[in-house]
């Protein structure tokens, strides 16, 4: 149950909005946040709080790629996988990861760490192939690149690799 | 306040020059100019959406083609509808819809009727350059009546749209984006929902199609006939389709009826009621103690033999007659003729005695009209609604589906007084769009009505030509209530005083007020007086005789008014007329060119007692069950059995018919013709759909069958013939038209009411004691309160026997509110026994959170059981049995 344990954090939330059910996305957040994907007990609870259907709910969910419908594994893989990135080599990039990790795009990996996707455009055009791990970007990779995130992460739950995003003109060359 | 002359706009389209009012969508103007602009995600019951680019015209001046189901009229527009332009972008947007659209028109049930099939006829090119793989969806299951092929949805989300916007219910999700958006209920789960069919409806292609008929047909094979529902008192018109004498299917158009193509689960999916296998065939005759197969001849010559036999031996008033409100004015018309003629008795009753009747008496006893002053359009256009007693949207759902109107697309106020508390759920629940809501225990209608009415008063709401033209009635009120304590108000209710002095102020400052009130009034003791005091409230407010204002208390079957109305009932002779008034009776004696009978009649609950005496020797019972549908501490069962003889008309073997000495098989709505009078007094007709099944006959035929057999011949050649007859007692009954003109209140009996009427029972109404169960169980003793109330998905007993509903709901369960299970350790369907000092039942619970604090719902369509724990009360005027509240303890078993 949410209301238990995040009471205060919804209590705000619900106060930021005069129309009730604007407050859906940032308690869809909450939801993900706390399972790892919006599960269908959250989806029903968060109908309630904000007096909508569950249909409702699901309706949003389903609507924006960033939310999960299945449990994921506790690394959420996110290639880019628009133009930009595309035109410098996500493609195989993401032939790298799924031979790697053994799994398609989708798919979570049997030991529960790697759940691989493929997404739109993440905004660091200028900086790919690039994948957003959890909160973190990953920018520029190459294979070698890919291969210590894939085994920091394994060994340290992290990786100093993570970076950005870089602005324009990327900060060292600034003048 | 006067409506404000409305604004019109000049436009040209396609050449024609037409005036239409301001903020028409050009699209609809086009259509009153005869010219069809292709749409998709357009419909004129739901806001425009623009999804789909269908309906692109060309705006001179406007530099890109425009959207005519989202541009308003403008003045001098000139908007041409098939340049080369416009058919071109026609052309492209069926063009993609038609990249993932499978052909498979053939195996398809729109086939025949699909908006994507007909435009594509007249805009497609015969090639596509379409050469990828379309896009498929896997095949889910969706629901037991709703049926979805998602490979064939447009994406313009009608369904969704309307689901929402219409029902209010919510239950459709539009899920995924882009060409890939499904429409879903709910992750895997199927669809729980009103069941309403409105989606099958409005789905412009055979995406949302109804289980019931699936693949049966062809839409041209299919023959068609418009009639009315039988299932509730808003009386829908449907079209009933046929084929080869077996029902398809129920639809109902666009712009049809009062219900403006709206249906509810009952009309849309409630069917096959007619055709069940167990209908009754043939007359039955009782030799040896059972029921056996006979002729008509047979049958017919033995009920007329016995009628004259015991008619010659004890008098006419040793006979009895009941009908059910189901039938047609034509049949509850010659019933009560065939009653008062043939047999010589005003011993007749109806279903409407049931409830019906205390709205009818309120209002001919203070406003002398025995219809609502108001229509489904006041209700659409009122400032504010006060519903009392109603859970609408179950009992009344298209008079509901008015009210939800008025309060999401007119900013109506809601102001609601019932046992249901706001909480959404799978079905829609009225109490959610309330903006004053009183949740209050079944039994506390009146002292939440008389805290409004204090509340009035205080406040200074009274209109102030009140005291002139009736000073002594004023006094009289505003002495009672100012006499109610609030903190009494407060016990009794749950309702502050502050709460209630806002909901007065917006309901008496409305210009426009209407209120409903439903079974939880009519059927519960003082119902008779609580909506008497309900117009008061009009009166006092100075609402009372303003156009678009006044009561209108909802018919539970679709022809209780035309019961009334017909004089089946024993006060009324048709008009109605009261029985005990001269002028009534020698009109009517003229007309029938015989004497009516003195005695005054019995209504239902006396006849069975005298019956159960020995007094009355036989009965007529005309598709109405008392034996299943009274308590049984009413004894009905036993009162038939001593009757010497007793006939029944009926569909099927029910528990009274079963008792029958003769049953002579009756035909359904599908198989007549005549006339139902729906809630707010409209009279429509119904035509037969099929063949009568078996040997069936209409009601009507029979009765006058038996009068030419007892020497009264009362002949018509068929129902029209009757109508006529009808009409010459109530001048233009049923001149068929698209709306009822609604009665207006006689002044005359206005001013009788206010000058003295008011006062034979003021004291008891006005006082906030005697209001039933004083004792009832707010659950700390254990005790919780049972009430047998109506579901959405069935009709009484009758829709227990329509496939269709019974996979909605196939029995019946103790609903109850989740508080109440945690305290009684009792969870999702359990086991229960229900228990009081009458005897026990069993059943399954589940658990509402619009169920308040205190009571349990049982559905009165399966409440065979609970039938055992119910005692009766009548009402000392109207003599409505009431029997909808008990008090209960539950323990799991
Ligand atoms: S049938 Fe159900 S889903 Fe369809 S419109 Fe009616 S309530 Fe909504
Ligand atoms: S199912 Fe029908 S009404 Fe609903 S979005 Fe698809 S095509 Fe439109
Ligand atoms: S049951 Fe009532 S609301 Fe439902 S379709 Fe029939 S008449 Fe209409
Ligand atoms: S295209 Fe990959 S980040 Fe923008
Ligand atoms: S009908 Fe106008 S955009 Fe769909």
């Amino acid at each position: 149950m949410l209301k238990e344990k995040y009471k205060a954090e919804i209590d705000e939330i619900l106060s930021r909005y005069p129309v009730r059910r604007s407050a859906l996305l940032p308690l869809l957040y909450l939801a993900q946040q706390e399972e790892g994907y919006v599960s269908e007990p959250a989806m029903k609870e968060i109908a309630s709080i904000l007096r909508l259907t569950p249909p409702q709910v699901y309706e949003t969910v389903t609507f924006y790629t960033m939310f999960n419908l299945k449990p994921i594994g506790r690394f959420h893989i996110q290639v880019c996988k628009s133009l930009m990135c595309a035109l410098v080599g996500s493609d195989p990039l993401i032939g790298w990861l799924e031979a790697k990790l053994d799994v398609k795009p989708g798919d979570t990996t049997k030991d529960g760490l790697f759940t691989l996707s493929k997404v739109e455009c993440l905004g660091a055009c200028g900086t790919g192939p690039m994948m957003q791990i959890n909160s973190d970007y990953y920018e520029r990779l190459t294979e070698e690149k890919v291969d210590r995130i894939l085994a920091d992460l394994k060994r340290d739950g992290t990786s100093t690799l993570k970076s950005g995003p870089f602005m324009w003109p990327e900060p060292a060359q600034r003048a | 306040m006067p409506h404000a002359a409305v604004d019109t706009v000049t436009l040209t389209i396609d050449g024609h020059h037409l005036t239409v009012p301001k903020g028409t969508l050009v699209i609809e103007a086009a259509r009153q100019a005869g010219v069809m602009v292709p749409h998709f995600c357009y419909h004129p019951k739901l806001k425009p959406d623009a999804n789909c680019r269908m309906c692109l015209v060309e705006v001179e001046k406007m530099p890109k083609l425009q959207t005519a189901c989202s541009t308003p009229v403008a003045e001098g527009m000139v908007v041409r509808t098939a340049t080369t332009v416009v058919n071109e972008a026609h052309k492209s947007v069926l063009e993609f819809i038609l990249a993932n659209h499978p052909l498979d028109c053939p195996v398809c049930d729109q086939g025949g009727r699909c908006d994507l099939q007909d435009f594509s006829h007249q805009y497609t090119p015969t090639t596509s350059r379409f050469i990828e793989v379309k896009r498929v969806f896997p095949k889910e299951y969706f629901s037991p009546l709703i049926e979805t092929q998602m490979n064939r949805c447009v994406q313009c989300l009608r369904c969704v749209r309307y689901c929402d916007e219409v029902m209010d219910v919510k239950a459709l999700a539009p899920s995924g984006r882009g060409t890939m958006t499904e429409i879903k209920s709910f992750l895997h789960h199927e669809l729980d929902c009103e069941f309403c069919g409105g989606c099958v409806q409005i789905c412009p292609v055979g995406a949302i199609t109804s289980r019931l008929s699936m693949y049966e047909y062809r839409p041209w094979m299919l023959k068609r006939a418009d009639t009315v529902c039988t299932y509730c008192g808003d009386g829908c018109q449907i079209t009933i389709q046929t084929k080869d004498n077996q029902l398809v299917e129920v639809m109902s158009a666009q712009g049809a009826g009062r219900n403006n193509g709206d249906l509810c689960a009952r009309g849309f999916f409630g069917y096959h009621v007619s055709t069940h296998p167990d209908r009754l065939r043939h007359p039955l005759i009782r030799r040896d103690g059972v029921l056996v197969q006979a002729t008509w001849e047979e049958a017919l010559e033995l009920v007329a033999e016995t009628a004259v036999r015991l008619k010659l031996a004890h008098g006419p008033n040793a006979f009895a007659g009941l009908i059910a409100a189901r039938c047609t004015n034509e049949d509850l018309y010659l019933f009560q003729k065939f009653m008062r003629l043939a047999i010589g008795t005003n011993h007749l009753d109806s279903s409407a005695r049931y409830g019906q009747i205390n709205g009818v008496r309120a209002l001919r006893r203070v406003q002398g009209t025995h219809r609502w002053t108001v229509t489904f359009e006041d209700i659409v256009s009122a400032d504010a609604l006060l519903l009392v007693g109603t859970n609408i949207t179950e009992t009344n759902p298209i008079t509901g589906l008015k009210v939800k109107e008025a309060v999401k697309k007119r900013q109506a106020t809601l102001l609601t007084i019932d046992s249901l508390e706001p909480a959404v759920g799978a079905i829609s629940n009225i109490a959610n769009l309330s903006s004053h809501h009183f949740s209050v225990h079944p039994d506390r209608f009146k002292p939440a009505v008389l805290g409004l009415i204090k509340a009035v008063v205080e406040d200074g709401h009274v209109d102030p030509t009140l005291a002139q033209r009736a000073p002594a009635y004023l006094q009289t009120i505003s002495d009672s209530v100012q006499d109610l304590s609030w903190p009494a108000i407060e016990a009794a209710t749950g309702g502050t005083p502050e709460s209630f002095r806002e909901a007065a102020r917006t309901f008496a400052r409305s210009a426009r007020a209407v209120i409903l009130i439903g079974q939880g009034v009519l059927r519960t003791a003082d119902g008779y007086g609580l909506a008497t005091t309900l117009l008061d409230l009009l009166l006092l407010t100075g609402q009372h005789g303003r156009p678009g204002c006044g009561l209108a208390p909802l018919a539970e079957e679709n022809n209780d008014q035309g019961a009334v109305e017909m004089g089946a009932v024993a006060e009324y002779l048709p008009g109605p007329g009261d029985l005990s008034d001269p002028a009534a009776r020698s009109r009517v004696a003229q007309l029938w060119k015989e004497d009516l009978p003195q005695e005054p009649g019995l209504t239902l609950m006396p006849m069975l007692e005298r019956a159960r005496a020995g007094a009355l020797k036989a009965m007529f019972i005309v598709g109405e069950n008392p034996v299943g549908s009274l308590p049984l501490s009413a004894k009905a069962k036993e009162a038939l059995q001593s009757l010497e003889f007793l006939a029944c008309q009926e569909l099927f073997l029910t528990e009274t018919a079963q008792l029958a000495h003769v049953v002579l098989p009756a035909c359904s709505y599908a198989e007549k013709d005549g006339t139902f009078t729906n809630t707010e007094g409209h009279v429509q007709a119904v035509r037969h759909a099929i063949d009568p099944i078996g040997e069936s006959r209409p009601d009507w035929e029979i009765f006058s069958a038996l009068s030419v057999l007892m020497g009264y011949p009362l002949e018509y050649g068929d129902a029209k013939e009757i109508l006529k007859e009808i009409r010459s007692l109530i001048p233009d009954y049923g001149r068929l038209g698209p709306a009822p003109t609604p009665m207006r209140p006689a002044t005359e009996a206005v001013d009788g009411y206010l000058h003295t009427g008011y006062a034979t029972d003021a004291a008891d109404r006005y006082a906030l004691s005697g209001t039933g169960h004083e004792a009832r169980g707010a659950g700390n003793d254990g005790h919780l309160t049972l009430l047998i109330a109506q579901s959405l998905f069935h009709s009484g007993k009758l829709s227990t026997r329509s496939k269709g509903l019974l996979q909605v709901q196939a029995e019946g369960s103790l609903t109850l509110n989740p508080a109440d299970a945690a305290r009684l350790g009792l969870a999702d369907r359990d086991q229960v026994r229900v228990t009081n000092n009458l005897g026990a039942m069993t059943t399954t619970v589940m658990l509402a959170e619009r169920v308040p604090k205190g009571l349990v719902l049982f559905p009165e369509h399966f409440d065979q059981e609970a039938r055992r724990l119910l005692t009766v009360s009548t009402d000392p005027v109207t003599q409505v049995p009431y029997y909808k509240l008990t008090q209960v303890t539950i323990e799991r078993l």
